[in-house]
């Protein structure tokens, strides 16, 4: 059953994602048509780190991507997360406008797509989006999905939204803010507070404060504090981010027990794991009647990660707890030997792409058990087939590019990005 | 869904739909492009119609049901549908029994709670929480005890109706518990409900006073006043879990927080982890880190270094973070 050298099947991903591309996604993506930037991003960018988006793709397509992208751009500034709220320009006027909004979330991924494309953001509303994105901040810090109704912020406090406003204001702001006079920056002291505010007990990060620790909103935590200090020196000293603090050295070792070999639900008769212990005697008795912690069998060669505290691996989770630890340089701390044969062993794909867990398909999209990561309501495998591949190339995986963790694409896109005008 | 079709309907004979611009019509090359069904593109481009000129009206109110069905993740068909349910004064309850079978058929699905957080925000309609609430909560939870959306919907919740000392909140949790002591969902609950700021005005924090900017920093995570006996109480609690499932890292965590929170040190609990390292055998990896803790903190290196050897050993898949940790105590001063 075990290959002893399980391999990445680069020709079978590769033709995965220009299905992905070149055709109609199944109808059931239907219900993720709002997530249509997202996975437009998934897609632009898988083939990107397989190195073949300049070579699959003809320039006119990629320039009519490119044009849809635009297409996606509000008049106002941002971008919305795909083209079913436009009225079109003749019917949209300021009384129905807040039913087409720019979303924060997608306008960080048409931006990221924009970059990834190797176009120059000639066309993006800079200064515009840049005055918009203060408006989705709330007092505390956090920011919202939208501005809604009478100016409200729409959406959850959640740190997903953290951290794509501050991509996109890293993206668009540049080291200097560059012919950005008169525009106000966000309250970056608040987010570092809100963000600081989401550790939890147990050393993760929560959606928002109290919550329990995930690694979907710890990865955006830290995203969010990597982008901030990328471009301002007062953010270098959160504790969060250095070493030997206590935060930082209780998220290290949250985030390395989030490595597991416990795959899947065990079978029923297995699952009664604990004997009936009397609850009475002293603790010593009681203690002494225990088991001995049995360590894991040799023959283990698989572990993934999972999301939280007492949950199975699942696939997007070597990405969201690996990308983290690359960014506080702590990678060296997980397995790679069983991380790279979980994926390759257990959830990479025949058809090409990668399955949420053993035995399920990269290209359905399913309701299934946990899924909080990013914008998404259902499993939905180009997501896993992404977010596993990179984590692969953070191991230096044969045939992939290197990946920015922070970016979430090829390191060639920031390079794409620090040659802008106003990076200079 | 799929016997009507808007286009034939009397009732919406007045409205010209507002057809897709998936920017197709050019040079545009449309991205993450859907098969999409005949009977969504209908009700979508009657969506946009009815969105363009504000409506508000019942019609509206059961289309935004039908485009709902199809994909409840989008994000502005639910702040329509809310203000329409304010405008015509609809009975906010009805909507919830609406909402609850939605909720159960899309387990996943964030927006639904968002919804139903902007429904029970209207003091005029709930001055208090609504009765059947806390029930249908735990109905989610019979399909998915750890749904992160509802129990995060239901940390608001308890903020927003002040209930960290409702009977209800605690002995669901217990309830949880007691199916699965493993449910860390349940134990964090647990700790927001114990330890979680009351002060409904300032934003909430993650560790307790983690926002408060006049605390020194080494003072973050600590309650200002401390209930002994409640904290004592808790440690107990979480003892006995422990002595139920000793690798279950839940209790253990929940453990280390109410200490903190109580300005109470890890030593404290040196002899009871103890027990689980001697004699040979380890009865739980959680205790001999417990351990390794208190000794590196006290200056014992040698100590500290043995024990985090023995995690090596006992726990191979984090072999190189034990390494880690061994490494840090031996670079300490």
């Amino acid at each position: 059953m075990t290959d002893p050298d399980p391999s990445f099947n680069t020709e079978r991903h590769v033709k995965y994602y220009l299905r992905c591309l070149k055709t109609f996604l199944p109808s059931a993506y239907t219900s993720n048509d709002s997530n249509r930037m997202l996975l437009a991003y998934l897609t632009l960018s898988g083939l990107d780190v397989l190195g073949v988006l300049q070579s699959k793709t003809t320039p006119e397509e990629r320039q009519g991507y490119i044009d849809w992208l635009y297409h996606c751009q509000v008049p106002s500034g941002g971008f919305r997360g795909f083209p079913g709220t436009d009225f079109g320009p003749e019917k949209r006027n300021k009384d129905n406008e807040i039913w087409d909004p720019a979303n924060v979330p997608a306008t960080f991924f048409a931006l990221v797509n924009l970059l990834v494309l190797g176009d120059d953001l000639s066309r993006v509303k800079r200064r515009e989006c840049l005055e918009w994105l203060p408006t989705a901040q709330r007092a505390d810090g956090s920011f919202g999905e939208i501005v809604g109704l009478g100016g409200n912020v729409g959406g959850a406090r959640d740190l997903r939204y953290c951290c794509c406003a501050a991509g996109i204001r890293y993206i668009l702001r540049g080291r200097n803010a560059t012919g950005l006079e008169g525009v106000p920056d966000i309250n970056v002291s608040g987010l570092v507070t809100f963000i600081e505010a989401c550790q939890t007990y147990d050393g993760g990060m929560a959606e928002s404060p109290f919550c329990e620790s995930h690694s979907g909103h710890t990865y955006c935590a830290i995203s969010s504090l990597d982008f901030l200090r990328r471009t301002s020196n007062d953010t270098k000293s959160v504790p969060l981010l250095s070493a030997g603090s206590r935060q930082f050295e209780a998220l290290i070792a949250w985030l390395a027990s989030r490595q597991t070999a416990e795959l899947e639900e065990p079978d029923e008769e297995e699952d009664d794991k604990e004997p009936e212990m009397p609850e009475t005697g002293s603790i010593a008795d009681r203690v002494r009647g225990l088991p001995s912690v049995q360590s894991l069998e040799a023959n283990t060669t698989c572990a993934g990660f999972n999301g939280r505290c007492n949950k199975y691996a699942d696939t997007c989770y070597s990405f969201w707890n690996g990308a983290t630890l690359v960014m506080l340089d702590h990678y060296y701390v997980v397995d790679e030997v069983r991380n790279r044969r979980y994926l390759l062993e257990k959830t990479q794909h025949i058809v090409g792409g990668f399955g949420k867990g053993p035995g399920d398909p990269p290209g359905k999209a399913e309701s299934a058990a946990d899924n909080n990561n990013m914008l998404l309501t259902e499993t939905l495998d180009l997501l896993h087939s992404y977010f596993g591949m990179v984590s692969l190339a953070f191991q230096g995986e044969a045939g992939l590019s290197p990946v920015d963790p922070t970016m979430g694409s090829s390191e060639r896109t920031v390079r794409h990005l620090e040659s802008l005008p106003w990076w200079q | 869904m799929g016997e009507t079709t808007y286009s034939t309907d009397p009732e919406w004979a007045d409205v010209t739909p507002i057809e897709l611009d998936d920017g197709s019509n050019s040079s545009v090359m449309p991205l993450a492009s859907i098969a999409y069904p005949p009977e969504y593109l209908e009700a979508t481009s009657y969506l946009r119609a009815v969105m363009a000129a504000n409506e508000m009206s019942e019609r509206a109110l059961k289309l935004t049901e039908a485009v709902i069905s199809m994909n409840p993740a989008h994000y502005t068909v639910w702040i329509y549908r809310a203000k329409i349910l304010f405008a015509l004064n609809k009975d906010l309850n009805e909507e919830l029994d609406w909402l609850n079978d939605v909720s159960l058929k899309y387990l996943k699905n964030y927006q639904i709670w968002h919804h139903r957080q902007v429904l029970l925000s209207s003091k005029p309609h709930f001055p208090t929480i609504p009765a059947k609430e806390t029930t249908f909560l735990m109905e989610m939870f019979a399909q998915d005890s750890k749904n992160y959306h509802v129990w995060t919907y239901r940390h608001w919740l308890v903020r927003h109706f002040k209930l960290w000392d409702s009977p209800q909140e605690l002995q669901d949790v217990e309830y949880l518990l007691k199916a699965d002591i493993r449910n860390n969902s349940a134990w964090n609950h647990r700790y927001m409900l114990r330890f979680g700021p009351r002060d409904t005005d300032s934003p909430d924090a993650g560790m307790v006073n983690a926002g408060d900017i006049e605390k020194m920093p080494s003072e973050k995570g600590r309650l200002t006043v401390v209930d002994e006996e409640m904290v004592d109480a808790e440690l107990k609690f979480a003892q006995e879990a422990i002595l139920r499932a000793p690798e279950n890292m839940s209790p253990w965590s929940y453990a280390k927080g109410v200490l903190r929170a109580a300005g109470r040190g890890l030593e404290e609990w040196e002899g009871f982890a103890g027990k689980f390292v001697e004699g040979g055998g380890v009865k739980s990896s959680h205790a001999v880190e417990w351990l390794a803790c208190v000794v590196a903190e006290r200056g014992e290196k040698e100590e500290a270094v043995r024990l985090f050897g023995m995690l090596e050993e006992v726990d191979p898949i984090r072999k190189n973070y034990w390494g880690y940790r061994i490494k840090s105590v031996e670079a300490a001063a």
